[in-house]
């Protein structure tokens, strides 16, 4: 069995007092998605600037494809690719420049630009310089960008935020491609919808520890509560609306008791988001 | 360090540097400032060196001298008069030819030859005569002639003209702003625009990317230099020393300007603190601006040992041995920039 991609052991970070990452411990398997949720100041970015090198961790270590991360930061960044949340092209250089610049940093001589600005949508304005781009352009050169050595390990934060649907799905597009090729994937991101379409497992940080990681399915089966949301007709004529909480003993009398003496007007069961679980887990958002 | 990354961030930097304004104030100030100082002190429309002669005997030295087109020859009377002559600047040099000066050199005899210059002339102008009278001198005799020449300066002899004492400040700015500035800015901008973020987890290390700033720097503002010493009028016949002093100088400049860019975080900072550290950078040059100002004290400042081996070396013709000092100086400077860098780019690893 191949070794995981990414080891974590006891990582730790600190930022003068504050304790950013608190001894944290996970693996990614090869081939995996793993979305990390968190809200904001939870040790995400911290996490991720560790397991790239652009950090050395306060205690601990990491391991990427086998290799520790703080030893040998420029052996793993050959095999990785890393996309940033806040947009860090050359903007006075056009998209095929940036793209011919970091297919050059990594010696990729053998990368076809053109088909990569077509995988994200951009070709044909390849030439456009960065700075005319619009948001959802500059993210998907991004992508383009982090792809162009067809890296083991893709590390994706927040690819989408703030994307149009259409933009934002052919992202998403790509990082199953990704995955179907053979690379794993570390996707750091606020939208529990994208996290539980794309990720194998989540893991959730607050306060720079991993509360919970695990499948979607499995959390949701673990912390969620299925329920039944009814909107009935009140005595005095206004919608009232009745939740009853399933997998209890007492919930079929309850549902039989409703549709025999309210009108009901709209029911409708309902399943627990991973954003539930995240606020069930940490007592807090993950805005 | 690998040469093909070099090359990709250094074509990267050569590409955006012209888009930067610093690259535009690298050239255009310096070479700007050169042209209007050649056009106020009129040394663009100098046109050829002006040879004054007195000539006792009809001379064959005379004859060469007006043969010759790159050269404006006036013949005058008497001593007295080309003294007068060179003096006010009417010639570059004056020459003075005894009646029995050719007969004497050919039959071997040792003769002197009295040479006036006039203190403001371009060095280029006296090299040109010089070179030209030796020449005569060996056409003449068919031999090296046993001539002593004395050289006796007028006019303003003992004070350097205002292009000359500009020329330090010329230099000065050109090496160090451009050799500085370039690196600094350009690292500044890539760490506000977090692009250096970007190719910090590629395979490119930061000594990659400092290099490629700093080679940048280095080659715009050498190459700069040189040009404002030729506007200047202060093209030295030993080029390759002048090279050298100011490709030292603009090493020394860059490491400067790229730990500035390592330590400080944004373009306003940078700016400010290259201001406040303007006097420290440039007394040299305004030292020399002012000859009343006691000229040792210029010798505390680092960038001193770029700049007075170079104005040595176009104004006073210094030759290796007598700048290699300011040299010894200038190379331990950089070896110690080059080791603070080092341990400033290890520290930003694990910040």
């Amino acid at each position: 069995m191949p070794e995981p991609a990414i080891v974590a052991e006891e990582l730790t970070y600190r930022y003068g007092d504050l304790l950013a990452v608190d001894h944290i411990s996970f693996t990614v398997e090869r081939g995996e998605i793993l979305g990390f949720l968190g809200p904001n100041g939870a040790g995400k970015s911290t996490t991720v600037k560790m397991l790239t090198g652009q950090l050395r961790p306060a205690s601990g270590r990491a391991l990427l494809l086998g290799i520790d991360v703080a030893r040998y930061p420029k052996r793993v960044q050959a095999r990785i690719g890393v996309c940033f949340e806040q947009p860090n092209l050359y903007e006075e250089l056009s998209g095929v420049d940036n793209l011919r610049l970091f297919a050059n940093l990594f010696n990729a001589r053998d990368v076809d630009i053109n088909a990569l600005l077509r995988r994200v949508g951009l070709d044909g304005r390849g030439g456009d310089l960065v700075g005319r781009y619009s948001k959802g352009m500059k993210q998907r050169l991004m992508i383009a960008r982090a792809l162009v050595n067809r890296p083991d390990i893709l590390f994706l934060d927040e690819p989408t935020e703030g994307l149009d649907p259409t933009s934002a799905e052919a992202i998403r597009r790509v990082i199953l491609e990704e995955q179907q090729r053979g690379a794993t994937i570390f996707l750091t991101t606020h939208d529990m919808y994208e996290a539980d379409r794309l990720c194998n497992r989540v893991a959730f940080i607050n306060s720079g520890k991993i509360v919970a990681l695990d499948t979607p399915h499995n959390l949701k089966q673990q912390y969620g509560k299925r329920m039944v949301r009814a909107e009935v007709v009140g005595p005095d004529g206004a919608l009232l609306t009745r939740e009853i909480v399933l997998d209890r003993p007492e919930t079929p009398a309850e549902i039989a008791d409703l549709l025999a003496h309210q009108q009901v007007v709209t029911l409708h069961s309902e399943e627990a988001t991973l954003e539930d679980i995240f606020i069930r887990l940490t007592g807090r958002g993950l805005a | 360090m690998n040469l093909r990354r070099i090359l990709a961030l250094l074509y990267r930097e050569a590409v955006q540097g012209p888009k930067n304004f610093i690259f535009i104030f690298t050239i255009v100030v310096p070479l700007g400032l050169s042209l209007a100082l050649g056009l106020i002190f009129g040394t663009f429309f100098s046109g050829k060196p002006r040879l004054g002669i007195v000539d006792a005997g009809n001379s064959r030295v005379t004859q060469l001298a007006e043969a010759m087109p790159s050269l404006i020859v006036r013949r005058y009377a008497s001593e007295a008069e080309l003294r007068d002559a060179t003096a006010k600047g009417v010639v570059d040099v004056g020459l003075v030819l005894a009646a029995d000066f050719d007969q004497r050199v050919l039959s071997a005899q040792s003769g002197s030859l009295t040479v006036y210059v006039w203190g403001e002339s371009l060095l280029r102008d006296r090299v040109l005569i010089g070179t030209a009278i030796a020449d005569w001198l060996r056409e003449l005799a068919g031999h090296e002639p046993p001539v002593t020449i004395e050289t006796t300066m007028l006019g303003a002899n003992n004070e350097l003209t205002w292009q000359q004492r500009l020329l330090p400040l010329l230099v000065l700015m050109t090496v160090v702003f451009g050799a500085l500035m370039l690196p600094a800015s350009s690292l500044v901008s890539e760490k506000q625009h977090r692009t250096l973020s970007a190719l910090l987890v590629t395979p490119a290390t930061r000594a990659e990317i400092y290099l490629a700033k700093g080679v940048i720097g280095i080659a715009l503002s050498t190459v700069t230099a040189l040009l404002v010493l030729a506007l200047n009028g202060a093209w030295s016949n030993q080029i390759w020393l002048v090279l050298l002093v100011l490709f030292l100088g603009a090493v020394l400049s860059a490491e400067f300007g790229i730990l500035l860019g390592v330590l400080i975080n944004d373009i306003n900072s940078l700016f400010a603190t290259v201001k406040a550290m303007g006097l420290l950078l440039y007394a040299p040059a305004l030292i020399a601006l002012f000859p009343i100002i006691p000229q040792w004290i210029a010798q505390i400042f680092p960038t001193f040992y770029m700049v007075d081996p170079v104005i040595a070396i176009v104004q006073r013709g210094a030759t290796l041995s007598d700048i290699a000092g300011h040299l010894a100086v200038l190379g331990v400077m950089i070896v110690a920039l080059a080791g603070a860098l080092r341990v400033v780019r290890e520290r930003s690893v694990g910040a």
